[in-house]
């Protein structure tokens, strides 16, 4: 009797593990959005917001580049591209459009953060993989979303110009457009080191487009009214050029600036001897969303969210990015190099 | 005899619609060909749920086509339209998912557009200050009212909601038809009869007893209703709501409404021209996308498209008048 309750007992236990085993074999054989119906050559569709400022440019190239590489393998046969032109809801009515053409992937910056949500979600029904990568949707209807950590970005960014200013002096905060998610995350990311620093005192925040032309109009007024500015926390694009620019011409003395990875922010670091910090965003992410979309429809397993480290750009290592300067566009942003092993890698971490 | 006056009514008033279709054949035809090639390209278009998807990404934009149609049938201008459909869109995505429901949403939507639209006519009319430069301030004010709502995307709509408009039923279509059934019921109002008569000849409509100033006014609050309605129902379609979507639509409203044949000076042109026009800068991103145009060369259509579209009533009018 004992016997064959044990028999009973090992027996459930057996079954129970196989279909456990089974469960886990089924969850690794397919990321999200993926019904292995659909073989390669796959056509890969590439949603884009606005194909017009430099650093989109700059992503287009690498995917264009990636696409290639996977031509060569056989693995894509074609890369349809939209451009939205800034527009939210065009982006929606381009994505409609490339659910109606049944492409295989479709790789997405988003316009909003929460606009695309039902259209995506749409895609992903209809066994599309969707891969959102920069700019993200609030949803998780997606195959992957890949991106780096903004909140990460503006704590970063602002713990290092504390330190640099020995916890005490007047700053300006130079923010991405108001309104979008990445330039909203930045800012909310500086704000606990802000908080816990009640020696620096913010004497004006501006609301620009990532560029510099706007970024030097608006720190221009700024400089006026403020006489005395210690150091500026810019939180991205290239507005810390545009800012140095302003001070230059006004012939005020240079302060501790934060910014990204813009190589005329870089050369003007450089050049003005400047005490800075820098953080990428790289433009290999697009790159990383296609080789990642077909992995995905290949049948592997990706995970939900990538986090792409954000690196550190200081005085010790400027010198090596502006080395490479020549291969980037003057009014363009000089990324760290890719290979198919850095993204294995990323794709592995958990 | 009254039957006799009322024949000689109706004879004018076909002549007059008559008169008004010659300008739009032209345009008529190109959005026919437009939508033949759309469905060439995409078959899947002639069926329900083709049908629904696109209607629903052309419905805002009708919207806002005649919410500038509108003023500019009076001679006026709105450069506020987009900040107003950003404003419709995060007041329907806080107040839906909230204490009063769909209907209050709706209600506080409709209330906050035609207030809004109201006030931007009477400091534009009674202070006979320039439409442009009164809705230019306006768009930064109620830009910023929207910001001050909804800092960042967000908010939510009951998923219904989302469902019975931007669903796989054709409901954008027929609300596309309602509005424009609404309008012919207001062209039948006073008001609405004053509206041609106030932007065409202002100084003789008011000699000739017509309240010039109200129809204007009352223009300015249907534009700011139907702005705040296309902002409802892009939160409706994308399920939340976002404080910039609708930057793009003060410019689009405007080439919708000139491509469809409205005059910038007022008095001209005619409210189903406006709607073809934001049908044909609609369906227009689609058939590019189905003919594979890369960007830059969909910029160099887009515009082709557009200048061909207002040239050619010009040029069949020219070819007409030749003996």
């Amino acid at each position: 009797m004992r016997k064959s309750m044990m028999k009973a007992a090992v027996s459930a236990l057996c079954i129970g593990l196989f279909t456990c085993i089974g469960l886990v074999t089924e969850a690794n054989a397919a990321a999200k959005c993926i019904k292995g119906d659909r073989k390669a050559p796959y056509t890969i569709g590439w949603a884009n917001i606005y194909s017009v400022p430099t650093w989109m440019k700059q992503t287009e190239g690498t995917i264009a580049a990636e696409v290639e590489e996977l031509k060569k393998k056989g693995l894509v046969d074609k890369l349809v591209i939209t451009d939205a032109q800034g527009d939210a809801n065009v982006q929606i009515q381009q994505i409609q459009s490339m659910i109606d053409a049944d492409v295989d992937a479709i790789i997405l910056i988003a316009g909003s953060s929460t606009a695309p949500a039902r259209v995506v979600a749409d895609a992903c029904a209809k066994g599309i993989a969707v891969i959102n990568f920069d700019s993200l949707v609030d949803t998780d209807e997606v195959t992957a979303k890949i991106n780096t950590d903004s909140n990460e970005w503006g704590d970063t960014a602002a713990k290092w110009l504390i330190a640099e200013l020995g916890g005490k002096g007047k700053i300006l905060v130079l923010n991405g457009p108001a309104g979008i998610s990445v330039s909203d995350d930045r800012r909310k990311g500086a704000n606990a080191a802000l908080a816990a620093n009640p020696g620096i005192e913010i004497l004006a925040e501006t609301n620009t487009a990532y560029n510099v032309a706007p970024a030097q109009e608006t720190v221009t007024s700024l400089l006026f009214a403020h006489p005395e500015i210690n150091g500026i926390l810019s939180l991205g694009g290239a507005l810390s050029a545009g800012a140095i620019l302003a001070m230059d011409k006004q012939g005020r003395p240079m302060v501790p600036i934060t910014g990204e990875n813009a190589r005329q922010f870089l050369e003007l670091w450089k050049e003005k001897d400047l005490k800075s910090w820098a953080t990428m965003q790289p433009n290999w992410l697009g790159a990383f969303a296609t080789y990642t979309a077909v992995q995905a429809l290949e049948g592997k397993d990706v995970p939900a969210f990538v986090k792409v480290p954000l690196p550190v750009i200081d005085n010790s290592n400027i010198d090596g990015y502006l080395a490479r300067a020549k291969d980037f566009p003057a009014d363009g942003y000089i990324f760290s190099p890719y290979d198919q092993k850095l993204f294995d890698e990323l794709l592995a971490a958990k | 005899m009254s039957s006799l006056t009322r024949t000689g009514d109706d004879r004018l008033y076909w002549r007059a619609q008559g008169e008004r279709n010659r300008g739009l054949m032209g345009l008529f035809a190109v959005v026919a060909a437009f939508l033949a090639l759309y469905a060439y390209l995409f078959p899947g278009l002639l069926s329900v749920a083709g049908v629904s998807k696109f209607a629903q990404s052309w419905l805002p934009l009708a919207l806002v086509a005649m919410a500038q149609a509108i003023l500019m049938l009076t001679g006026g201008i709105s450069l506020a339209i987009g900040a107003t459909v950003s404003l419709g869109a995060v007041i329907a995505a806080t107040t839906m998912s909230g204490y009063f429901g769909v209907a209050g949403g709706i209600v506080a939507v409709s209330a906050s557009g035609l207030a809004i639209g109201a006030l931007c006519g009477v400091i534009a009319i009674r202070l006979r200050l320039p439409a442009i430069i009164v809705t230019l301030a306006a768009s930064f004010i109620i830009g910023g009212l929207a910001l001050l709502i909804l800092p960042r995307p967000g908010g939510a709509i009951p998923g219904w909601f989302s469902d019975l408009l931007a669903g796989n039923t054709p409901a954008a279509l027929g609300l596309v038809f309602l509005v424009a059934l609404l309008w012919k019921l207001y062209l039948a109002t006073p008001l609405g009869l004053s509206l041609y008569a106030a932007g065409e000849n202002p100084v003789g409509a008011y000699r000739a007893g017509v309240p010039v100033d109200a129809a204007r006014i009352a223009a300015y609050a249907i534009s700011g209703l139907l702005s705040t309605l296309a902002g409802l129902f892009i939160a409706a379609q994308t399920g939340s709501g976002d404080p910039v979507i609708g930057q793009a639509f003060t410019l689009n409203s405007i080439a919708a409404a000139v491509l469809g044949g409205v005059g910038f000076l007022g008095g001209r042109g005619t409210m189903r021209g406006a709607i073809a026009g934001s049908l044909l800068l609609s369906v227009m991103i689609n058939v590019m996308f189905f003919l594979g145009f890369p960007p830059v060369a969909q910029y160099v259509a887009q515009g082709l498209i557009i200048i061909g579209a207002v040239a050619l009533p010009q040029l069949t009018a020219r070819f007409r008048r030749r003996p």
